[in-house]
Order: structure tokens, then C-alpha cells, then sequence
């Protein structure tokens, strides 16, 4: 019986209107965006490898010169433009993609300047995710919301339950088929993006990425049947097919427009953090007081002289100076963690959001990504900082002071740059990523189980009338 | 006829379940978008009278001209609470060097505190209209032919004597008088939320242009009732038409606005910042041999030694207690050096300028193409209304570009470069030679700086610190070489920035092109739609 059900209705939706138009659209949106993505990547691509080439020369002139001033030297990792970005961009441009540290720490992150034009309005890429998570929602819910009501209306129900299938299995095929037709759409639109990026023969299609790709076909999957369900639950809530499109419409609404652009609020005000001038006063009140109590000669440097005694004190006092302010610079960090981790909690109520956060599982990026080079810079550092501690320890001109901002008292021969240790970004490996989708899969699921089995009472009792 | 065929429609709809859905909407909508948006503007307001009372500090007290930088800070504008526009994108900070022309701002709204919420976007109030009430206009025409037709009544209504034209005239008058008062309510509650929030001052001129937002809200909805309209007229069941309605608002109102600066960011390629960065170092070692080559034509001082000296970026130099002929050779280095600077940074700017047009060329695509959205167009007016758009953020930065030139005229006309003023505030009259300072200071222990120098290399010789070796000018203080005993210098002729914003005249001028097109665009759609529902086949 459900089969027919679902042959039914397949009919009915590959006939329909909302699936013609959507068709074009999808596959429109889908071309395009890949072809922009392939433009745009290429261009970030040169632009990466030309700062490369000059960070890695400087550093190079640097060792060559002299071994501390490589180890006190402030880099700035920048991270990869990602090659999977036509799958979903993460906002990774609006994020901090800029890590700065040295042998001797890892000092913060911010928005490299020029990655973003000031003058655009903030923007979505219309890569995968995007197509998914917004058009593909409104076309899901245009479907659904008269799966009940429009029957109602056209007087069909009342006729197909007369016959002896069941409330619970009619319900159950027009949301298998709804799920079908919707990832049809999708899965073509999926193989011609994936065609385009093959021909352009710009990115590099690995096992990786296939896999990837899988991951977002399997999460789309249940992202429509969640988005699906509440286009059902509105068609059973009321009995009039525009009054349940109207429903369809302000849950599209809350998902795509208020949840997520309330966050900032949110984020500002259940979750707020202490202000950055604040962080700032701190960490000069505190430099204040150890440079206050510092003994006699702190600050005495001699260039020519490395055993000059006072550089012992000087070495002491930058290190203290680095630690507190870092102590204070680390909290806060973790603040700013927590208050993006929590307002993404709290916005996951919005199925678009949820999937947004999904994604960066999915491709290894945004906050995901941020977080796994944050942690991996922390322990690339003490390597660092080891294997210039083991150069300083050869050299017999040098007093062994560490000061980690200046290079008076540790080596000043210059070093080989090939075995000058240099932090490389790690993919987050699938196992990671897995695990971390696990999580949101669980919630997904059980969301969808909710929404789909109130509207199943709902219909249970639904007047066919 | 008219107006009893509008008052039936206005009826039927007063009662119906969209009207109470779109009202409860607007409702609930409307006082949280002011809520966010009011209280990120107090967050503004908080931020820029910090940096405010910090700049105003930084401005008054300098000893020497040198350090004379103004920094130049933009207070929030209270009409972002309706349309943002790209103030949050651009910073509200303009550090003015004489080395560089001010590219971009920079600031906390460019900046915040978490940049990690940077991946969070927020909407405007004009954002919400621009969503709710061109989806309420296509849900309250979507059915005005379609839905009479398929209950029947339109052909009884068209058996009467009454003409078509007129009872789409009522139709239509029907529709706008269920929404506007809903936009007006909108407005009103927008209204009320500022008058009672405590730190929000608007003056006259902002309400003309809140008046402004008002007329425009309502040409813009006047597209969305025609384009509903003109689909209503065109189809022939009232599913059909909701659903090329609801396609083509989330077309124009989602995808327009992320395709056109998506395409645009894509298909104009800008050069990196770095790019630009490496263009300007290089200038910077240019100037440095320039002004290597002319240190060499200098006479060097007959002393090295200065008891306060602090300096930094852009020509800072604060200098105490030196002798005459090194203050002299600091005078003519500057006289030389800061005239130069500020060429180089004519020269800089050219390639600062290429890349600022850079930006503006996929600005400018990414208006074009969003144009085909009439909802973009409603934002771009709207935003020009509240001075949050492009131009007014071009026009700031130019003013602070002419406030530098101002600010180098003042300091020709003063001849400050060639002044000591310019970095050190001891008077040179009071200036000692190197063997004054030496007979001071060593309490006559040396009477000339010959006797001392001879002193020093006797010394070095035997293994003597420098410490000791530097304490020997240490026995008499001369009073002069404490930056303690300077004041402030008196600024009150330094040229101050000011602010100047257009009146809305000007504004409306600028937009005036974009406004007459949505007129045309309106009334096209209604002749459009006039004639395909006189055409309109009611069986």
C-alpha cells in the first residue's frame, strides 16, 4: 500500500509547478555558484602561494642572519584558501584567519585585513550549503504545506481514507516522497556542480573529497526530512491550505531570518563577555606592576656585549611580561570561545543553523578548523621553541638567557633554514569530523522525530471533513 | 463604486487569517529588531565616547608638534538603528599621519570585541521590512483575480455594469488600505521605541529623513502589490500564482542580495593588501635612501648625547637636553625629512588609490547586479536616507583627506618644520653648547667637552663601566632637560575636523534616479497588470 502511496504522490510532485521552477532554479544557482566559486578560488589561490613565497623568504633571511631573531620573531600563519569551499564556505572569510606567534608563544588571532571588502554588504557564497540550507528549505516547505490541507480542500482525502490504508501510512509515503523528489533535486544539481569542477580541473578531486561529498548528501538528507516535517506539521495544524502556507512560511522565516541574525544580540547579551579595552587596561596594569618591582638594570641591554649581566634580569623580566600578559590574553580567549560555542548552542533551535554548523564538520572548516590550527599552534610551539633551545645550548657565545622578545642574550649564529622546524596546517582528519557530526546527527534526528510524530497525532485526529 | 468594491476587500481581509498572521508578524518583529538595533547603537555610543575622551586627551597633550596626529573619530549615526548599511563593516577611527593619506577607517565597528562573532549577521529595521511587507504584499494580491474567479464571485461582480478597470481599482485601493496601516504601525512603534530610549537624539533633519524611509517603504511596497498583482492577473488558479509570487520574493529578497556580491566578488578580482603593502614599502625604502643620500650632506653634531629623547611613528621626536648643535642638526634633518614624507605619501597614495578604486569597481558590480531586486534598491535608498551607504562613507574619508592638508598648510604656514617647536619644547635661547653642558654637569669638574672626551677614552682604557663613566655628568641636574617643566603646547589655532553631513536634499538628489526608477517600475507593472486583467478570461 505505501508503495502506491508513494508512486502517487511522486506523480503528483514531478508534475508539479513548485517542482518545475525549482528544478531550474537549483540547477541555475548550482552552476553558477561553482563557476564563481572556481573564479574566486583561483585568484585567492595566487594570492596565497605570492605571500608564501615572501613569508617564507623573510623567514629564510631571518635564520640566515641570526637564530634569535627567528625565534622572537612575530609570524603570521594565514590559513589555506580550502579547495572544498564549493561545498560550504563556513564564512571562513569573516573569521579569524590570521594566527600570530613565536618560539616563545602563540599570541592571538585576528581578521586579516583585506579579506573582506568593506564596502559590500556581508554576504553568503552560494556554494552547497547555501542552495541547501536556504533555497532548498523554501522549496521543501512550498512542497509540503498542503501535503493535509490541500487534500482536505480538494476533497481527495477524504476519498483515499475510505479505502483501507491507514492514516499512519499515507502520512509516511508523502513524506518518503516529498524526501525523494527534494533530493533528486538536489543530487542532480550535486553531479553537475561536481562535472563543472572536474572540466575546470582546478581543484583536485581526492578520496577525501569524495567522501565529503557523501557526508553532505547523507546530512542533507536529514536536514529535508526535519525541514519536511515541519511542513507536514503545519499542513496538519490547520485546515485551510493558505493558512497553513502561511505557517510554512513564518517557521521558514524564524529559521532563516530571526534566529540566526539574533545571535549577535544573544551573544552580546545572555553570553557577554568583558570588553576588549578592558582586557587591555589589565594587561597594561599588569605590565605596570612587574616592571614596578623589577630589580635594578631590568631594562639594560648591550648589543655587543651577550654576557652583559643585566641581560640575565632583562631576559627574566620580558619572560614575566610575556606570562602575565598572556595569562590575561588566554582567559579571555577562552571567554571568546565559550560565547561562540554557547550562542551556537542556543541558536541551533534554527534547523539552518544547525546544518550550517554540520557543514563545517562536513569540509574541515570555519570555527572547526579555526579551533584544530588554534590547538595544533599550541603544541607546534614548544617544538619550536625546543629545537631553538637545542641550537642555543651548541652555541658557546651565548649566556643561555631566554627573553622572549629580543635576541641579546641567546645565539646570534645563523642557522640552516631546512631543519628550521615550520608549522603546517593538518586537515582535521574523518575520524574527527565524524565524531564531531555525530553529535549534531543525534540532535537532528531526534528533532525530526518530534516534529514528524506530532504532526502524526495531529493527523491521527485530523477532520477530513 | 470604487471605494465600496475597496471597502469589501479591506473587509473580507480584516478578518482573514493573514491578516492576523502578518499583523502578529510585524509584532512581534518589529519591537525586536529595534530592541537589537538600539542597543547595538548604545554599545556604539558607549565605544565612541570612549575613544572620543581618549583622542581629545591624546590631541591636547603634546609637548612638541611632532606628535601633533589627531585622530579623528566619527560619532555612531543614530539612523543606523534603521538601515545599517556598511557602518558595520567600516571602522569610525581616522589616524591622521603625515607620512600616509588615510586609506580606511579603522575602529571597534570594524572590530569587535569577539571577532569570532564575526560569522553571526544581524538585520536592520529596514532589512525586516523589506522581508515582511513584500511578503505581505504578495500574500494580500496573490488571489485578487484568481480568488474571486475560483469561488465565482468575480463573474457576478463583472455581470454588473461596472467597469473592469474600476474593480481593479478598488481592488487594489482595497489591498493598500489593509497595509498600510500595518507599515504605519511599523513606523510607529519604530518611533515610540525611540523616543523612549534614553540616549538617542534625533535631530529635525533625522525625522525628515525617517519621513523619507516612510514615502520610500511605501513605493516599495507598491512594487511588491504590482509585481503580486501582475501574477495574479496573469495566472489562472491561486495556487499557481502563490507559488510564482513566493518564488520570485525569495529570489529577489535572499538569493539577488548574496548573488550579486558573490558574483561581483568573484568576477572582479581586487589585489591583496599585502600587494598594496609591498608597493608602499617599497616607496619607504626609497624615501630612506633619499634621505640617507642627504644625511651625508649634514654637518654632524659635536655631541651625541640627549638626557630625554622619545620617538616613534610618523616624525615623532621629543627631545631634551641636548647640546645646541645637536638640536640644530635634528632641526635641519626634519626641515628636510617631513617635507619629503609628505610627498611620498602623494606618491603612496597613488597606489592606495588604484586599490580604493579597486573596491569600489566590485562595489559598484555588486549594485548593478542587485538592482534586479527591487528590495535591494528599497536598502540602497534607504541606506543613502540614513547616511550608513558607500558615498556617505567616501565622503567622510575625503573630508579627512583635506583635513591633512589642512592640517600640513597649517603647519607650512608656521614654518614648523623648520622650527625646533617641532620636537623639542625647550626654548633656543636657553640651548647650551656641548661644553656648557659638560661644565654644568660634572659640577666644573671638566671645563670643556674636549677635557671630558679625553677623560672618557682614559678611562675606557683602564676598564672603568660605563656606568660610572656616565655617572660623572650626573652630579648637577640642569633644570631644563625635564619634560616635567614644559606645558602643553597651545593648539587653539591648530584647524579642528568637522563633520559635514549633507542635507537631505542632496541625498535625495543622489538617489533621486533610483527613486523615479521604482516609480516607473511601478507604474509599468500596474499598466502591465491593467491590461492582462482586462484580457482576464473569468470562467
Amino acid at each position: 500500500m505505501l508503495k502506491y502511496v508513494i508512486k502517487r504522490e511522486l506523480q503528483h510532485y514531478l508534475y508539479s509547478l513548485v517542482f518545475q521552477i525549482s528544478f531550474l532554479l537549483i540547477t541555475a544557482v548550482f552552476i553558477v555558484g561553482t563557476i564563481a566559486f572556481l573564479k574566486s578560488y583561483d585568484a585567492k589561490i595566487q594570492e596565497y602561494s605570492k605571500y608564501n613565497v615572501e613569508f617564507t623568504n623573510g623567514l629564510k633571511n631571518t635564520a640566515e642572519s641570526n637564530a634569535s631573531n627567528l625565534a622572537v620573531r612575530r609570524q603570521t600563519f594565514v590559513s589555506k584558501p580550502r579547495g572544498n569551499g564549493f561545498i560550504a564556505d563556513c564564512k571562513e572569510k569573516y573569521l579569524p584567519n590570521n594566527f600570530i606567534h613565536s618560539a616563545y608563544n602563540v599570541f592571538g588571532f585576528e581578521v586579516r585585513s583585506g579579506s573582506v571588502n568593506p564596502f559590500l554588504n556581508n554576504f553568503q557564497e552560494l556554494n552547497w550549503s547555501f542552495i541547501v540550507s536556504l533555497i532548498m528549505s523554501f522549496i521543501v516547505l512550498l512542497l509540503t504545506f498542503d501535503t493535509i490541507s490541500g487534500e482536505k480542500e480538494s476533497k481527495t482525502l477524504a476519498i483515499t481514507l475510505s479505502n483501507t490504508i491507514s492514516r499512519g501510512t499515507l502520512l509516511w509515503g508523502k513524506y518518503i516522497s516529498v524526501i525523494m523528489v527534494t533530493m533528486l533535486m538536489l543530487i542532480i544539481g550535486i553531479i553537475l556542480s561536481i562535472l563543472i569542477v572536474i572540466i575546470s580541473n582546478k581543484v583536485a578531486l581526492s578520496f577525501i573529497s569524495v567522501i565529503e561529498i557523501l557526508y553532505f548528501i547523507l546530512l542533507s538528507f536529514f536536514f529535508i526530512s526535519l525541514i519536511s516535517a515541519f511542513g507536514i506539521l503545519s499542513s496538519v495544524i490547520v485546515r485551510k491550505s493558505n493558512v497553513s502556507l502561511l505557517i510554512a512560511l513564518t517557521f521558514w522565516l524564524i529559521f532563516v531570518v530571526i534566529i540566526p541574525n539574533s545571535s549577535m544580540f544573544s551573544a552580546k547579551n545572555i553570553f557577554s563577555i568583558e570588553h576588549s579595552d578592558d582586557i587591555n587596561e589589565k594587561v597594561s596594569k599588569a605590565r605596570d606592576d612587574i616592571n614596578r618591582n623589577a630589580p635594578e638594570g631590568s631594562w639594560a641591554a648591550s648589543g655587543g656585549n651577550p654576557f652583559l649581566p643585566e641581560h640575565e634580569l632583562r631576559a627574566d623580566n620580558q619572560t614575566n611580561l610575556m606570562n602575565s600578559e598572556m595569562n590575561i590574553r588566554n582567559a579571555y580567549y577562552q571567554d571568546m570561545f565559550r560565547q561562540l560555542e554557547k550562542t551556537r548552542l542556543l541558536t541551533m533551535i534554527s534547523p539552518i543553523s544547525l546544518f550550517e554548523y554540520m557543514n563545517e564538520a562536513v569540509v574541515g572548516g570555519g570555527y572547526l578548523r579555526f579551533q584544530k590550527v588554534w590547538n595544533d599552534l599550541h603544541s607546534f610551539q614548544p617544538q619550536f621553541l625546543q629545537f631553538f633551545k637545542e641550537l642555543d645550548a651548541n652555541d658557546p657565545d651565548s649566556p643561555h638567557w631566554y627573553n622572549p622578545y629580543e635576541n641579546y642574550s641567546t645565539t646570534k649564529k645563523p642557522v640552516n633554514f631546512e631543519q628550521v622546524p615550520l608549522f603546517e596546517e593538518r586537515i582535521i582528519s574523518l575520524e574527527e569530523r565524524f565524531s564531531f557530526i555525530l553529535k549534531y546527527l543525534l540532535v537532528i534526528v531526534i528533532y525530526t522525530a518530534v516534529i514528524f510524530f506530532s504532526s502524526f497525532v495531529l493527523f491521527v485526529r485530523y477532520d477530513v471533513r | 463604486m470604487i471605494f465600496s468594491i475597496a471597502k469589501k476587500d479591506f473587509l473580507l481581509n480584516l478578518v482573514s487569517s493573514r491578516f492576523v498572521i502578518g499583523f502578529l508578524l510585524c509584532l512581534f518583529l518589529i519591537p525586536f529588531t529595534l530592541m537589537v538595533n538600539i542597543d547595538d547603537y548604545s554599545e556604539q555610543l558607549r565605544v565612541y565616547t570612549l575613544d572620543k575622551a581618549q583622542t581629545d586627551k591624546n590631541f591636547k597633550e603634546v609637548k612638541v608638534y611632532s606628535k601633533l596626529r589627531p585622530e579623528i573619530v566619527k560619532p555612531p549615526e543614530p539612523l543606523t538603528i534603521f538601515s545599517g548599511g556598511i557602518s558595520s563593516n567600516v571602522g569610525n577611527r581616522v589616524k591622521i599621519w603625515l607620512g600616509e593619506k588615510p586609506l580606511l577607517a579603522t575602529g571597534k565597528t570594524a572590530i569587535r570585541d569577539n571577532p569570532l562573532l564575526n560569522s553571526f549577521f544581524s538585520i536592520d529595521f529596514i532589512g525586516i521590512i523589506a522581508i515582511v511587507m513584500s511578503l505581505l504584499a504578495l500574500i494580500f494580491t496573490y488571489d485578487l483575480c484568481t480568488g474571486e474567479k475560483e469561488e465565482g464571485t468575480l463573474k457576478l461582480q463583472l455581470s454588473n455594469s461596472i467597469s473592469r478597470y474600476k474593480i481593479l481599482l478598488g481592488k487594489v485601493i482595497g489591498v493598500y488600505l489593509i497595509l498600510l496601516p500595518i507599515i504605519l504601525f511599523c513606523y510607529i512603534l519604530s518611533i515610540i521605541f525611540i523616543l523612549i530610549s534614553p540616549n538617542i537624539q534625533f535631530s529635525a533633519g533625522d525625522w525628515g529623513r525617517i519621513c523619507l524611509l516612510f514615502l520610500t517603504s511605501i513605493l516599495f511596497l507598491s512594487i511588491f502589490i504590482f509585481i503580486g498583482l501582475l501574477i495574479s492577473t496573469r495566472s489562472h488558479s491561486s495556487r499557481v500564482s502563490i507559488i510564482v509570487c513566493l518564488f520570485f520574493w525569495v529570489f529577489f529578497i535572499f538569493i539577488i542580495p548574496n548573488l550579486s556580491v558573490y558574483m561581483a566578488e568573484s568576477f572582479i578580482k581586487v589585489q591583496s593588501r599585502d600587494n598594496l603593502q609591498y608597493a608602499l614599502d617599497d616607496l619607504n625604502r626609497e624615501y630612506g635612501e633619499e634621505w640617507d643620500e642627504y644625511e651625508k650632506t649634514l654637518k654632524r653634531p659635536d655631541w651625541g648625547r640627549h638626557w630625554n629623547h622619545s620617538w616613534g611613528r610618523d616624525g615623532y621626536q621629543e627631545l631634551y637636553g641636548t647640546s645646541k648643535s645637536r638640536y640644530e642638526y635634528y632641526r635641519q634633518s626634519q626641515e628636510f625629512k617631513e617635507p619629503l614624507r609628505i610627498d611620498y605619501a602623494d606618491k603612496k597614495w597613488a597606489f592606495q588609490k588604484a586599490y580604493l578604486d579597486e573596491l569600489d569597481k566590485q562595489k559598484n558590480l555588486a549594485e548593478m547586479i542587485s538592482l534586479i531586486s527591487p528590495s535591494e534598491l528599497f536598502r540602497l535608498v534607504c541606506s543613502a536616507f540614513c547616511r550608513t551607504d558607500v558615498n556617505s562613507h567616501y565622503r567622510f574619508m575625503d573630508r579627512t583627506r583635506i583635513y591633512r592638508e589642512e592640517l600640513i598648510n597649517y603647519f607650512k604656514d608656521k614654518k614648523i618644520f623648520s622650527s625646533f617647536s617641532y620636537f623639542t619644547p625647550v626654548p633656543p635661547e636657553t640651548f647650551m653648547t656641548a661644553d656648557e653642558i659638560v661644565r654644568i654637569r660634572s659640577g666644573g669638574e671638566f671645563k670643556n667637552n674636549q677635557e671630558y672626551r679625553e677623560w672618557v677614552r682614559n678611562e675606557q682604557a683602564k676598564g672603568t663601566s660605563m656606568r660610572s663613566i656616565s655617572a660623572s655628568l650626573g652630579k648637577v641636574d640642569i633644570p631644563e632637560t625635564d619634560p616635567n617643566a614644559y606645558s602643553y603646547l597651545d593648539l587653539s589655532d591648530v584647524p579642528i575636523f568637522q563633520l559635514h553631513f549633507g542635507d537631505i536634499l542632496t541625498d535625495l538628489k543622489e538617489c533621486l534616479f533610483k527613486i523615479s526608477a521604482s516609480i516607473l517600475i511601478s507604474i509599468l507593472l500596474f499598466y502591465l497588470s491593467f491590461i492582462s486583467f482586462i484580457k482576464y478570461d473569468v470562467r
